[in-house]
């Protein structure tokens, strides 16, 4: 309604736009400043995108790299170990621990 | 330009948007030709199997009044800082469970905690939108709390999420429900840089989580509402470096892969997702049916990797906490059903630094530690 009352109203003459067109027309022009700005982000990963290698391309890579690194909560890994892994295990353990509460 | 002009160049350019976006869908499918799993297996790899002995919980950390919402571990192994509905930071020494040092918050409302490299601070924050500092070394006041040493002001929503840079004593990460991470100067106070807001290419909706790559400590991944996880470069706030698609639910949780080259995810969708930070792939999907109503589905809370990337470690609503054969997509133990287990909704977790210990936060009010007990073959 107010689109059509502000294109009905001639140039010359006219008066000023009501506060409430003036806001929404700010509106509408960020908005579609952010959709153009998106638009290019877009088309650049797109471009992006012929040059990137298929999924399986990495994955053997992937696998023997995670595969080399010493992992102490595995059953079986490669080394070297540590000893103070095992240090949660050792001593008296008193696996309940302070009980304070903190009031 | 006229409204109704305006109006017209935003129609035309959503329609390009939408357009680009389903073009760009179709083209990374065709890049897709396989997940890891399949890749694995196709290699003769087999899954990693646990006996039921292996993985045990070997501490019980009870002082908590109230829910758990977040830990964090120091680098140098054992001290863990945890965050409460209690309104308390509480300080472990997780090797002997003792508390060291107890902290009664002035807003009650947290919901993350982290510490900061060297040990000597923690940081906190929650639905006061600020992130508070305490230095633990500090002299205690008449009631015998440690006093703020600086909060953090400037977010416009809650803080949910907090990590100090790695090896940057001075320099915080934050994410809220404003919509923005902050990088912060914590020695000022001052915000360094605003990712997102008003800035395109922000996340649409509140920021769950950050994770910040130790291997390259200029970049950091979050996780959102809007579905979707974002990569940053903290030199480049304008916009984010790349945005990761895939999740049908808000991403509670992202963690970087050991490698810094990965990173996972976890979602209300139920599912924890692996990417490829570089290619932008999703490289795995971990999806695995619960027990229970199917109007019940277990959201996400929380992941964490083994220290070689092998296992994943996810927490979820329901109580379990899943550990996963990350090469494999197989559920390989659930903690939740181990002897003296959680007895409610796993809500945080972590790995201690030198990958020895497992540390879980519930809604059972207990933070516990798990570790391998198992006859361990090193080869």
């Amino acid at each position: 309604m107010q689109a059509n009352r502000a294109e009905a109203t001639p140039v010359i003459g006219r008066s000023a736009p009501a506060p409430s067109d003036t806001k929404g027309k700010h509106r509408i022009s960020a908005e579609v400043k952010r959709l153009e700005q998106e638009s290019r982000s877009l088309e650049e990963e797109l471009q992006q995108l012929e040059k990137t290698e298929k999924l399986s391309a990495g994955l053997q890579e992937f696998l023997l790299k995670v595969e080399s690194i010493p992992d102490p909560l595995l059953p079986e890994t490669t080394g070297p170990a540590n000893t103070s892994w095992d240090r949660w295990f050792e001593g008296p353990q008193d696996t309940q621990g302070c009980r304070c509460w903190i009031l | 330009m006229s409204v109704a002009e305006l109006k017209e160049r935003h129609i035309a350019a959503t329609a390009t948007v939408n357009s680009l976006r389903e073009r760009l869908k179709q083209k990374q499918q065709l890049l897709v030709d396989t997940d890891v799993a399949a890749y694995g297996r196709s290699q003769g790899r087999s899954a990693i199997s646990f006996v039921s002995t292996d993985l045990v919980c070997c501490r019980t950390l009870q002082g908590h009044t109230g829910k758990v919402y977040s830990l964090d571990w120091t680098p140098e192994k054992n001290r863990i800082v945890s965050a409460s509905q209690d309104g308390r930071l509480i300080v472990w020494n997780a090797l002997t469970s003792q508390k060291t040092h107890a902290i009664k918050l002035q807003c009650p409302w947290v919901v993350t905690c982290a510490f900061a490299p060297n040990g000597q601070s923690v940081a906190c924050g929650g639905l006061n939108s600020a992130c508070s500092i305490f230095n633990l070394n500090s002299q205690v006041d008449r009631d015998g709390n440690i006093p703020v040493s600086q909060i953090l002001t400037g977010h416009k929503g809650y803080v949910y999420s907090c990590q100090y840079v790695p090896d940057q004593e001075t320099r915080l990460i934050t994410s809220s429900g404003d919509q923005t991470c902050i990088l912060w100067d914590v020695t000022t106070g001052q915000r360094i840089s605003v990712f997102g807001g008003e800035f395109p290419s922000g996340h649409t909706a509140d920021v769950l989580s950050v994770s910040i790559n130790s291997s390259n400590s200029n970049m950091f991944v979050s996780g959102s509402c809007d579905t979707t996880a974002r990569l940053w470069d903290t030199r480049i706030a304008s916009r984010a470096v790349r945005t990761y698609h895939g999740h049908q639910g808000e991403v509670n949780t992202v963690k970087l892969f050991p490698d810094g080259q990965r990173f996972g995810t976890g979602s209300n969708d139920s599912t924890c997702r692996l990417y490829d930070m570089r290619t932008g792939h999703q490289l795995q999907v971990y999806s695995q049916q619960h027990d229970g109503d199917d109007n019940d589905i277990p959201t996400v809370t929380s992941i964490a990797f083994s220290i070689s990337g092998r296992l994943l470690f996810a927490g979820y609503s329901s109580g379990a906490c899943y550990v996963w054969d990350t090469l494999l997509a197989e559920v390989i133990l659930n903690l939740g059903e181990l002897q003296n287990s959680h007895e409610g909704c796993i809500s945080c977790l972590g790995l201690s630094s030198d990958g020895s210990a497992l540390c879980t936060g519930s809604w059972d009010k207990k933070l516990k530690i798990w570790a391998f007990g198992g006859q361990r073959r090193v080869i």
